[in-house]
């Protein structure tokens, strides 16, 4: 064999593989492993931006590389690598080895009885790449959005569109059989402004994304994202800063869901059960939020940002019931979650590349929708804040969370009143949750990308509106 | 380059193998003149849980960065294959992608790309293994939490070694590589007493090797900090005295720093423009500066991006925005040369590498008596800020930032429950009254404290 054919990079991921990877699994396995995984990733993106009437970067980049990580007892060794030659990969495994005390060359009695057929998710996938929009076609998409951003309001003075295209092929094999393949397709769009008119400055930004759907961009409503996005400019240009206090708030669907993922999801991996830091972590079957809210993450939305075939550990993703009725239900659950907390695995095993072990990781994560109408959440209110736009948040390692309002109206007597900017939503999840009386019925979803143990995934938030008796809402 | 089929071990980047390859490609589809920054790194890492290892993690990872100029344009793609194939292949990519070039912005080579470097004296030594890092960190964690009968666990941890080398190469032959080692542990602690909420601190150490990490100082830290949070009270939403602590200070002009950056200027995206070099931005005693080649700065490399020396240049002097960091393409338009702060790219970005803060002594500060070591009035001391991706507007100034930290009343510190910071950028810049004289070095710059009137603060009482 020559030395090109032994580097996994020149080959396609396919089931001609599986020789020359059931012979580095057994390696491993004989030399006293309880389970070996190889994770071996090939990677072709791009990233546009647009500013202005301009193209002012188009990045290509590729990337290649594997990852291998040796379980023995709970403790587990990791080594990522971009090298895929024979040797190269041979190195990594005995590190990894070498990690726990285990060498390479030795005879254990090994149980290891082969590979899977290989379980092929990506082969109605191949042409995702071919299908999707050529340079030309993705940078005049995102001129005709910039353009018309002018044309919507003069006060812009910075016009800016984004578009990033991540491709991906996976193969992941493992010891207990695992043997599946899949070929990933994600795509965003960001549009961000900054209006100036006299003293007054207002950012304004969206973000779209999906999975899955290689005529995203080429579908793409440019007209009715720029009518949201210079509609949200226009007022916050000239919002006021909001009063800080304690007071009842109305966070809008979609997006508004993050105040979800960060203050309650992350708290739902066994991630944060290994570390012992999660407030959940003896309260299965037990009231944890009111009892309007049910809650899930499920992997199978059409196109959704946070949907997959497999997880990063080769499952097939589930539909996770969380929370039902205010009692939690079920903790989101990876191969080594599984092994250090005793939760089964949810198809939740997730990492960012080649270069990260999988993590329990959230994908597309919602809270369901109720009966009442938005209308009746806002005029429920007397005095508090309509969250209609959220920036970005995070949460502590104790529950703590905050979250940016991009575009924020007062409510007073129950209706909307002036704009607000300024605003930051902070609590501890143990005591929000209880106070989510009221779930409005227009569920919708938004995509994200969520930054934790096992790099960024894509991910989608999402929720109907949703009314928070009283939360500490900080300002000026 | 093509050598990681055969070798077992990441390969030293080697520029005179990638010089040769890129010129035998760019000869092939006639491209005359291009550059590439190309990095590779290998590191070791461990964590532990309760005594035993939770993860260990190793990795080998390489990188490169082409551009080419085509007609003008320029192109670019990044790589993570360095085998000759890979390269050949990220040399079609830029080609394709200098089609969509931008001539009006289009960047040049740096006309310091061939300078002489101010040399960065770095004693390259990682080589221990995994079972020592393992044996210190299990040390660490159990001397955390036995400094305290409060302290129950120490959930994030990690201590890594790790060696990395960077080079930049082009056509005119400019030639740049350096290798550095670095080595670093975090300590985060959870803790809680008797019906009380659960508190959490935690520190960080960087060094050169893992020989001249401070460990025991960053217990030390640890635990000082988790056991001053662990009884805590509410305050009042008011408008307060405030002290930054240097990380916090540092923090908070990181996140504001392209007023400093001249691309963000360029762009429309910085408070500043391009009128604002040599005006008042801060009160008379403010100096900060960029010191990249700062002995303490141990992640320091030599040069940016773009091959340009790394240098050390005043950004605000005496309150007077005096100078901006610059790329290449940047300089060029400001009509000044490159100051060695670039990334590499069509569009090429441009950051600040190690801030130093520091009192002109330009005039008596607003409140001279200030002094965390002998303040009797009540004020608040802010330690360490958090969500600065999300609660920073660095375009409108504006800031609204939870943040850990005690309030002081007749010297005595108790910690704050939960509360956040909200202001404006150029109002904290001019609203200081007070910079101490001792500075103190953090993981991310030099800082002394810095105390600010009138700061919002909204608290939970």
């Amino acid at each position: 064999m020559s030395k090109q054919n032994e580097n996994l990079l020149f080959h396609t991921f396919d089931d001609t593989l599986k020789p020359q990877i059931e012979e580095l699994l057994s390696l491993g396995k004989s030399a006293g492993a309880d389970l070996v995984e190889i994770f071996l990733e090939k990677s072709d993106n791009i990233s546009l931006l647009a500013e202005q009437d301009d193209i002012s970067n188009v990045s290509p980049s590729f990337g290649i590389g594997a990852g291998i990580r040796v379980f023995l007892g709970s403790k587990d060794g990791f080594v990522s690598t971009n090298d895929l030659s024979k040797a190269g990969l041979l190195f990594a495994l005995s590190q990894a080895l070498g990690m726990l005390g285990l060498k390479m060359g030795a005879h254990n009695k090994s149980d290891f009885a082969g590979l899977n057929i290989l379980k092929d998710y990506g082969s109605e996938k191949c042409n995702w790449l071919d299908k999707s929009p050529d340079l030309n076609e993705s940078t005049s998409k995102l001129l005709e959005s910039t353009n018309l951003l002018a044309n919507k309001n003069k006060d812009f003075q910075v016009r800016r569109a984004s578009y990033s295209r991540n491709w991906q092929e996976v193969l992941v094999a493992a010891t207990d059989g695992v043997f599946a393949r899949d070929i990933r397709l994600h795509q965003t769009v960001g549009l961000n402004v900054i209006a100036i008119k006299e003293q007054n400055r207002a950012t304004s930004a969206r973000r779209y994304g999906s999975s899955g759907n290689p005529d995203d961009l080429r579908n793409w409503n440019i007209e009715d994202s720029a009518t949201e996005l210079n509609e949200s400019a226009k007022k916050m240009l000239h919002a006021e800063y909001v009063e800080a206090g304690q007071m009842p708030v109305v966070l809008a669907n979609k997006f508004g869901g993050v105040i979800f993922h960060e203050a309650c999801g992350h708290l739902l991996e066994t991630t944060q059960l290994e570390r012992g830091t999660s407030p959940f972590h003896d309260k299965v079957n037990k009231q944890i939020a009111h009892k309007s809210v049910s809650a899930v993450d499920e992997g199978f939305s059409n196109h959704a940002f946070g949907s997959l075939s497999m997880d990063d550990e080769g499952m097939e993703p589930q539909n996770t019931l969380l929370i039902e009725d205010g009692i939690l239900k079920k903790f989101l659950s990876d191969r080594a979650g599984s092994l250090r907390t005793g939760h089964p695995r949810t198809g939740s095993g997730r990492r960012q590349n080649f270069s990260f072990a999988a993590a329990s990781r959230m994908r597309n994560t919602y809270i369901k929708q109720g009966n009442y109408s938005p209308e009746n959440l806002i005029s429920s209110v007397e005095n508090g804040l309509y969250c209609k736009s959220m920036g970005g948040g995070s949460v502590g390692p104790t529950g703590q969370f905050n979250f940016s309002v991009e575009e924020g109206y007062l409510i007073k007597n129950g209706t909307l009143d002036k704009p607000v900017k300024g605003a930051t939503l902070i609590g501890e999840a143990k005591e929000i949750l209880p106070r989510i009386s009221m779930c409005a019925n227009d569920l919708d979803l938004a995509a994200g990308f969520c930054g934790s143990v096992s790099g960024s995934v894509n991910v989608t938030v999402g929720q109907p509106h949703i009314k928070v008796d009283s939360i500490t809402v900080g300002g000026r | 380059m093509n050598k990681s089929n055969t070798n077992t071990q990441i390969e030293e980047l080697n520029p005179s193998v990638l010089i040769e390859l890129l010129d035998k490609y760019s000869k092939e589809s006639n491209i005359k003149k291009w550059d590439v920054g190309a990095s590779s790194s290998r590191d070791i890492s461990v964590q532990v849980h309760q005594g035993t290892a939770k993860q260990l993690k190793g990795s080998q990872r390489n990188s490169m960065t082409l551009r080419v100029w085509n007609d003008n344009k320029v192109g670019i793609t990044s790589t993570s294959d360095l085998t000759n194939e890979g390269i050949k292949k990220a040399m079609k990519g830029a080609i394709e992608a200098s089609i969509f070039g931008n001539e009006k912005e289009s960047p040049e080579f740096s006309s310091l790309a061939k300078a002489p470097l101010n040399e960065i004296h770095i004693k390259v030594d990682n080589d221990h293994g995994i079972h020592e890092l393992l044996t210190i960190l299990k040390n660490a964690e159990k001397k955390l939490i036995d400094t305290h009968i409060s302290i129950d666990s120490v959930p994030y941890n990690g201590l890594s070694e790790s060696q990395m080398e960077r080079l930049y190469v082009n056509s005119d032959g400019a030639n740049r590589y350096m290798k550095l080692s670095q080595s670093s542990i975090y300590l985060y602690a959870k803790g809680s007493e008797k019906n009380k909420k659960p508190r959490s601190a935690g520190s960080i150490r960087i060094n050169t090797c893992l020989s001249k990490l401070d460990v025991d100082s960053c217990i030390k830290e640890t635990s000082n900090k988790l056991i001053s949070h662990l009884e805590y009270t509410a305050i009042p939403t008011n408008k307060y005295l405030v002290c930054f602590t240097p990380e916090a200070f540092l923090q908070l002009i990181s996140a504001f720093s392209s007023m400093f950056n001249a691309r963000s200027i360029i762009d429309g995206v910085s408070l500043m423009n391009e009128d604002s070099v040599g005006k008042q931005v801060a009160v008379k005693n403010l100096n900060i500066s960029d010191e990249g080649l700062h002995p303490e700065n141990v992640g320091a490399f030599s040069f940016d991006g773009e091959g340009t020396p790394t240098q050390n240049i005043n950004l605000i002097k005496s309150g007077k925005l005096i100078n901006l960091l610059h790329s290449e393409a940047t300089a060029r338009k400001f009509g000044v040369q490159p100051t060695g702060h670039a990334g590499l790219g069509a569009k090429v970005s441009v950051s600040p590498d190690w801030l130093v803060i520091s009192n002109s002594k330009a005039e008596i500060d607003k409140n001279e008596c200030l002094s965390t070591k002998s303040t009797q009035e009540e004020y608040i001391l802010i330690d360490e800020l958090s969500a600065l991706h999300s609660g920073v507007k660095a375009s409108q100034g504006s800031f609204s930032l939870p943040f850990d930290g005690w309030v002081v009343s007749n010297g005595k510190k108790t910690s704050i429950e939960a509360a956040t910071v909200a202001g404006d950028i150029l109002n904290v810049l001019n609203n200081i009254v007070k910079i101490e004289d001792e500075q103190m070095t953090t993981h991310q710059g030099i800082s002394p404290y810095v105390w600010v009137e009138n700061i919002s603060i909204t608290g939970e009482a």
